[in-house]
């Protein structure tokens, strides 16, 4: 009767349990629990001022989010976060899939070029944001001259407030889309090739056994890639910090959350709440996905 | 089945409890968590050193000056021993100075323009500056009471280190920033005078212009320096040039961010950027700006007396004078400089080695020592009969300097509590002016800060 007691009996028998209580622990106390403490917060006084007492203000700070004299900057943070979300999800997955598929077919060098576009995601935010600053440098950056050789125009990049937050969705796709493509890759190769050469007898051209076998059986990985995106999109804030620091009309939610924690007052019921609104609005979008998506994914 | 129930619920129980811990760290519960810390390195067996740490953030001609005399300190007191810690300035300082002074893990504390933005009875609802709610909740020693705070000018501890009555700050300088920076060669080259007036200023950058020069480099994308020369605009033009008198009035609603004299600030610094300020200049970091002056691209750069040293770095044979703005017709007017008092120290009451802070902040204030510090840092010097040996200082700055020093808008300022982003950080923005930006005119932006002012009254 060894196996029912795999653990020995009597006290031993708690051990397994012990030993998950230690991530358990280690979860609780550094994410479930300061997560939690958040959505409180988001309903005190509270500040970053040792000994200050913290009192309850109802729904004082989701108030000031929506009402305050500048949150009409909030709503439009709130705007530009949803814009892009939008765009980076489907230019990002779409250009992803599209070069997954290239390299699929088994070309030359096809470790070399998957290496390439996964570099930048290696990079780190600090380095692509340098690299793009110098490119895209307005006084003597190659792009610029590219610009100006091309079409006899000037561009002020991340120091133009209305192209600045355009250039910044393409540097986080440019950042990003070499993870997708590999997600997507591994998905295409766990494609059987047999699906292929029975379509291949029944004289499907190119495009309908990518619509109807490769794309059916890469659903799971688009939805990871949907998913991961959209979470991506809408958290997104460090390639704005490095870039334009938030000016230039670049602020998003996620900046806004960053910005009043660190930078605003020393109140922290407002960032509190601001970080709830963005919770929530994240899990509307991703369980709305998921529920569209799952529907999609077919057993092979 | 009960007992691996209660298993799971005591356990529960007591993740929940530390999970309780690590939520409030950043909130009350340090008052317990630091008060151990204290007793242990607060009372040092005898003869072992104790540590006297200090706070400040990266500035390097300051730094080594400072860290000089941390080891003139050492040598002198051998029983202490200072750990200097530097961040990066700005936001990643201001976060290092909250983490620190919260965790009562620091004893002497730098801030840039100490005492500001201190709500008056004329700003209700404004927001209580982070060194008053730490002066107010005991966090910073009283320093009244310091024979050393006598060192320093009595009119600059009053204006900068004092609150309710007492001393709490050390401003250990000033710096002026209303004003260019401009190139000596090229002015005597083109037969150019310094300007007094409005008028002779544009006649000046016509000139420059004309004659193929790039007459101003600012750098507008750290945005900024653009506010330097609307400091010495709105110090002479609003209220008259009595700028207290228009912040109160616009706090009481008797001026306005759309009245004729904000306008004019805005209009006159949006000629420059259009007409006058290198093309491109919103592309421009502050560290590069420098060298378009000091290699003569341009004529003039908009940039604090504190860049002196840079600029002298950039090409050690340039010869470059400063003058204050001539924002009005009237040259008796604009004959002087604004600025701020720059480095500012606190002590920390709570800290761990409260008597090593005081011991310190008195060792710096040593004539000697200040003299030393004054010099490498550039700053004007807050207390009396300090020699600079500094030209520039006293050839360039001083005609500039008789009469009190005029404080800065973004130091005499209050804003409203969530004021909106045309007007946060006590600043007029005039980056919305910018070739580019979505304000064509002066009025149009005034009258969007007007509106974002009202809009955010305390209700």
């Amino acid at each position: 009767m060894k196996e029912m007691y795999p653990f020995g009996k009597g006290l031993a028998r708690y051990v397994p349990l012990l030993l998950l209580m230690l991530p358990m622990a280690l979860y609780i106390v550094f994410y479930f629990g300061p997560s939690v403490m958040t959505v409180i917060y988001s309903f005190t006084d509270i500040t970053n001022v040792p000994g200050s007492k913290m009192n309850f203000v109802g729904l004082d700070n989701y108030y000031d989010v929506f009402f305050a004299g500048n949150s009409g900057e909030r709503v439009d943070s709130i705007i530009r976060t949803l814009y892009f979300m939008f765009i980076v999800t489907v230019v990002q997955n779409g250009v992803a899939l599209l070069v997954a598929v290239i390299i699929n077919q088994r070309l030359k060098g096809d470790y070399f070029y998957r290496a390439v576009f996964f570099l930048p995601v290696v990079l780190g935010v600090a380095v692509v944001a340098l690299v793009w600053g110098m490119m895209f440098d307005p006084l003597s950056g190659p792009v610029n001259q590219l610009y100006d050789v091309m079409f006899g125009y000037k561009d002020m990049f991340f120091g133009s407030f209305t192209h600045a937050f355009g250039y910044i969705i393409f540097v986080q796709i440019w950042m990003y889309m070499g993870y997708s493509m590999l997600i997507f890759l591994a998905g295409l190769q766990s494609v059987p090739k047999d699906l292929y050469e029975a379509g291949y007898i029944d004289g499907t051209s190119k495009w309908q056994s990518f619509k109807h076998i490769t794309f059916p059986l890469i659903a799971p990985s688009f939805t990871v890639n949907m998913l991961l995106s959209i979470i991506g999109a809408m958290s997104t804030f460090d390639i704005i910090l490095a870039t334009t620091d938030g000016r230039f009309n670049t602020r998003t939610m996620a900046y806004d959350v960053y910005k009043e924690t660190f930078r605003g007052s020393l109140q922290m019921g407002l960032p509190s709440a601001l970080s709830v609104v963005q919770f929530l609005m994240i899990l509307v979008f991703v369980v709305v996905a998921v529920k569209q998506m799952r529907k999609r994914e077919v057993e092979h | 089945m009960v007992k691996r129930l209660s298993a799971v619920l005591l356990s529960s129980v007591l993740l929940l409890s530390l999970a309780a811990c690590g939520g409030g760290g950043n909130g009350a519960n340090n008052e317990a968590g630091n008060a151990p810390k204290n007793e242990a390195t607060g009372k040092p067996a005898s003869g072992e050193k104790t540590v006297v740490k200090i706070l400040h953030w990266k500035q390097e001609n300051i730094n080594k000056a400072i860290e000089e005399i941390n080891k003139k300190f050492e040598e002198k007191y051998p029983e202490y021993k200072v750990e200097y810690t530097t961040t990066g300035p700005d936001d990643e300082f201001k976060q290092a100075q909250r983490a620190r002074i919260t965790a009562g893990d620091v004893d002497v504390l730098a801030d840039l323009s100490g005492m500001r933005l201190s709500p008056k009875e004329w700003t209700p609802g404004a927001k209580v500056p982070d060194w008053q709610q730490w002066i107010d909740s005991g966090l910073i020693a009283d320093l009244t009471d310091q024979p050393f705070v006598k060192n320093y000018n009595a009119n600059d501890i009053a204006k900068a280190g004092t609150y309710k009555d007492k001393v709490y700050a050390l401003p250990t300088g000033k710096v002026a920033m209303s004003g260019f920076f401009y190139n000596k060669e090229i002015f005597e080259q083109h037969g150019l005078a310094v300007p007094a007036t409005w008028t002779e200023f544009i006649k000046v950058l016509d000139t420059l212009k004309e004659k193929n020069v790039v007459p101003i480099v600012v750098a507008g994308k750290d945005v900024w320096p653009l506010k330097l020369p609307v400091f010495g605009l709105q110090a002479k033009i609003l209220g008259g040039g009595d700028q207290q008198k228009w912040i109160e009035g616009v706090w009481k609603g008797q001026a306005a961010y759309n009245d004729a004299e904000a306008v004019e600030v805005l209009d006159k610094m949006k000629t420059l950027q259009d007409k006058y300020i290198i093309d491109g200049f919103m592309g421009i970091d502050y560290a590069t700006a420098p060298s378009f002056f000091a290699t003569g691209k341009a004529a003039l750069i908009a940039d604090g007396t504190w860049d002196a040293p840079t600029i002298a770095t950039a090409n050690p044979d340039l010869k470059f004078g400063y003058f204050p703005i001539p924002a009005t017709e009237d040259a008796a007017k604009n004959k002087s400089l604004v600025g701020k008092y720059d480095v500012t120290w606190y002590a920390a009451d709570k800290g761990p080695n409260k008597e090593g802070a005081l011991k310190w902040l008195e060792f710096f204030s040593e004539p000697e020592n200040y003299t030393s510090y004054v010099k490498a840092a550039g700053f004007l010097p807050t207390q009396d009969n300090i020699q600079t040996d500094s030209e520039f200082i006293d050839k360039e700055l001083s005609p500039y300097l008789s009469g009190d020093f005029e404080l800065a808008y973004e130091i005499l300022m209050i804003n409203r509590d969530n004021v909106g982003e045309h007007l946060a950080a006590e600043g007029v923005h005039t980056e919305y002016l910018a070739p580019g930006g979505e304000f064509k005119t002066a009025k149009e932006l005034a009258d969007v800060q007007q509106q974002e002012w009202e809009a955010a009254a305390p209700k």
